[in-house]
């Protein structure tokens, strides 16, 4: 069952769905993402800002943006009302001199999710297997240490453990040097419904949940950033 | 044999496949009296060792050394069940009409020149598609070196017998995609007596592909162990099915891999060499792993995994007691199990002080177990016969060099007497003497595999575990 998000990007001609659809298929196949709202102007993202709670990342949402952060279009760790008002003012302006053409939808007010182990949750197609899974350390360290498993979609409960242990990562998730132990089925159930979400959409061609942040123990599992790269089929 | 097999067979596929390996009539179709011909050593071979029917095709000759040779299959008035071509490419497509038309089960068609070298091959290679498309007849090839069976004689690897040994019958089974390899690996495996009773290799896979194959050895009660020597899947789609078929199929029996064309340079050796594409080497080793397939990181590697799974019964657990005359060997032999994930636990104290009692006070008790240089059969005997049968050790490496001379040919039959504590095995021996080769030969006629290194021997140990862990013998979970 393709999702109507994936059709309506297409049918608008975009090939990378918008930040707030992106978090819109997570939370249709049930994978957690922090609180998030899409608004349109400052009064409405302070609002927004004390429903998510604080701290908060606020994000310009426009359809001619690939790189947000290249274009000033990113502000992290806010804190009160009054940082809320200035970041949006200060995107604006950002957007008004380094992408003077690009649509602004609005901003993307989110809660942000603190302390955490960083990894990554990919998908892919590949010519003679079909979809891939991708696990691995998340941010920068992945491509370094290529600290990464695959697996073939569909991947059952037992694949998406395994998965998880064949890295070294998965010593850092069970305390590593007094490290806290980190919700390890959190992310084997967040691994096995993007394998359901890769495999129902074939629209997708490639997708990167990244980072995934872990939490202590009991505490859960978010998808912090996703990009989803889509092709018709 | 220890290795549990369940009776579950899988229902899809591999039709038409048991008649590639047994038929009872061979036709070989391309035979001639030339001496060093592909259609020559491969007739030879048959007339020579095939416990079966052999009939001659070409049109050239009445008669080749005294056996009658038919102008064409048709004109051949008794059942055919294989025909075996070798002639050149070109010619193919009107052979294979001519079998299609006589009504034999199966094609293994040898020759080269199809999809390998190019559009005109591709073009032949579609015709015989074409031709055996909507009929029951199976292809193995073409661009192969086909079949090899022990049991029957059976074999069209068209490599003459002084120049490839042929191994003894067997329970591990090949499935190479390189011709090359599988007939080297074939003349090794014949000077260590290693039982490969069948090997199969399928060149450009026109019909029967590495999937069916499988599903075939799976089903062959003869075969304990397969292995596959692989470069690369060709067609989309190909993984999936590959996969799904070695999930059931690893459930059965064990199945050991080893994958060539790893890194980005032999990966495009790999793509120029049987027109196959090697795919990026991290998706199959996660799709191995999905799929249970024990991953072996060289060929040689993959037989000596092979012998430990073929002859040995599953462990319950990771713990191993390491045996050793030789203090170094023993660590040696630590350093790999624990690296691979097994664990040497100390044995108890109630245990150890039993030992000190029988063993000379050099002698190290708390695991590894180090009998010393001036060890004698006996030490052996007793360390085997007070912890094997004990819960605190799941299987055992025993290293004995038996360059000591306190060691003799009898310590063979204490070992052999450990299997009936039902762990498994291993033996590291290492040396050239005369005595040591025969040391050697008895364990393995005995089932009980000897590696030359005790990082080697550790490995064995290794893949049994793996191999527990497949077959869900072993829990897997969240340290």
């Amino acid at each position: 069952m393709v999702h109507d998000i994936i059709i309506r990007a297409l049918s608008e001609g975009r090939f990378k769905l918008l930040d707030h659809e992106a978090y819109e298929l997570l939370e249709a196949y049930g994978i957690p993402t922090p609180g998030y709202r899409v608004v349109s102007n400052y009064e409405e993202a302070i609002k927004a800002a004390n429903e998510v709670g604080y701290p908060v990342a606020i994000k310009v949402v426009s359809p001619d943006i690939m790189h947000k952060t290249d274009v000033g279009g990113v502000v992290l760790n806010i804190n009160n009302d009054d940082d809320v008002k200035r970041a949006c003012g200060e995107i604006n302006n950002n957007i008004k001199h380094l992408a003077p053409y690009a649509r602004v939808f609005g901003f993307l007010v989110q809660h942000m999710v603190q302390g955490g182990l960083e990894v990554i949750i990919g998908g892919l197609r590949d010519r003679i297997f079909g979809t891939v899974i991708l696990f691995g350390i998340g941010g920068i360290l992945t491509e370094l240490y290529k600290d990464t498993s695959m697996r073939i979609a569909p991947i059952t409960e037992d694949d998406a453990l395994s998965m998880i242990k064949e890295t070294k990562a998965y010593q850092l998730m069970i305390g590593y040097r007094s490290m806290p132990r980190r919700d390890i089925y959190s992310l084997v159930d967040i691994i096995v419904k993007f394998s359901r979400l890769m495999t129902e959409n074939p629209q997708i061609s490639e997708a990167d949940l990244n980072p995934v942040i872990m939490l202590e123990s009991g505490k859960g599992s978010y998808a912090v950033d996703a990009r989803f790269i889509i092709k018709p089929t | 044999m220890a290795i549990e097999q369940t009776s579950e067979a899988i229902s899809v596929g591999g039709r038409g496949i048991e008649v590639l390996f047994y038929p009872s009539s061979v036709a070989v179709i391309g035979a001639t009296p030339k001496p060093g011909h592909v259609g020559y050593v491969i007739m030879s071979n048959l007339l020579s060792k095939f416990k079966g029917k052999v009939i001659l095709v070409n049109p050239r000759y009445d008669s080749i050394n005294g056996v009658k040779c038919y102008k064409s299959i048709t004109e051949v008035n008794d059942e055919v069940d294989l025909a075996v071509v070798a002639v050149p490419a070109p010619v193919v497509p009107q052979v294979t009409a001519d079998a299609v038309k006589k009504g034999v089960k199966a094609l293994i068609i040898i020759s080269g020149g199809f999809s390998e070298v190019g559009d005109e091959g591709r073009r032949l290679e579609d015709e015989v598609r074409e031709i055996v498309k909507n009929t029951q007849v199976r292809v193995l090839g073409p661009n192969c070196i086909g079949v090899y069976n022990a049991d029957n004689g059976l074999d069209t690897f068209f490599l003459p017998e002084d120049r490839m040994g042929r191994p003894p019958k067997g329970p591990i089974a090949l499935i190479s995609q390189s011709g090359a390899v599988a007939a080297a690996i074939l003349d090794w495996a014949s000077r260590r007596r290693l039982g490969i009773g069948l090997a199969v290799n399928y060149g450009n896979k026109l019909d029967v592909n590495e999937s069916e194959l499988l599903e075939y050895l799976a089903n062959n009660s003869n075969v304990k162990v397969i292995t596959i020597y692989m470069e690369g899947l060709k067609y989309p789609g190909e993984g999936l099915r590959f996969l799904e078929t070695a999930k059931k199929v690893t459930q059965m029996k064990p199945v050991i891999v080893y994958k060539a064309g790893r890194t980005k340079a032999s990966a495009g050796a790999v793509a120029s060499h049987t027109a196959a594409l090697a795919g990026d080497y991290e998706i199959y080793r996660g799709a191995f792993r999905q799929a249970g397939l024990i991953e072996a990181n060289s060929v040689r590697e993959m037989f000596d995994l092979a012998k430990a799974l073929a002859t040995q019964p599953l462990p319950r657990g990771r713990r191993v007691l390491v045996l050793t005359d030789s203090g170094g060997m023993g660590i040696q032999a630590v350093d790999t199990l624990s690296t691979l994930g097994l664990e040497v636990p100390e044995l108890p104290e109630t245990i150890q002080s039993m030992l000190r009692k029988f063993l000379p006070p050099l002698a190290i008790v708390r695991n590894p177990v180090d009998v010393t240089g001036s060890a004698t059969d006996e030490y052996y005997k007793i360390v085997l016969d007070s912890i094997l049968p004990t819960s605190y050790v799941d299987m055992a490496i025993i290293i004995a060099l038996m360059q000591i001379p306190g060691l003799t040919p009898n310590l063979v039959n204490y070992i052999i007497d450990a299997k009936r504590y039902g762990k498994p095995m291993v033996v590291v021996s290492f040396g050239g003497s005369t005595m040591m080769e025969k040391f050697n030969e008895s364990l393995e006629d005995s089932g009980i595999p000897v590696y030359a290194t005790p990082d080697r021997g550790a490995r064995a140990l290794w893949a049994l575990v793996q191999y527990s862990m497949i077959k869900k013998m072993l829990r897997e979970g969240v340290e």
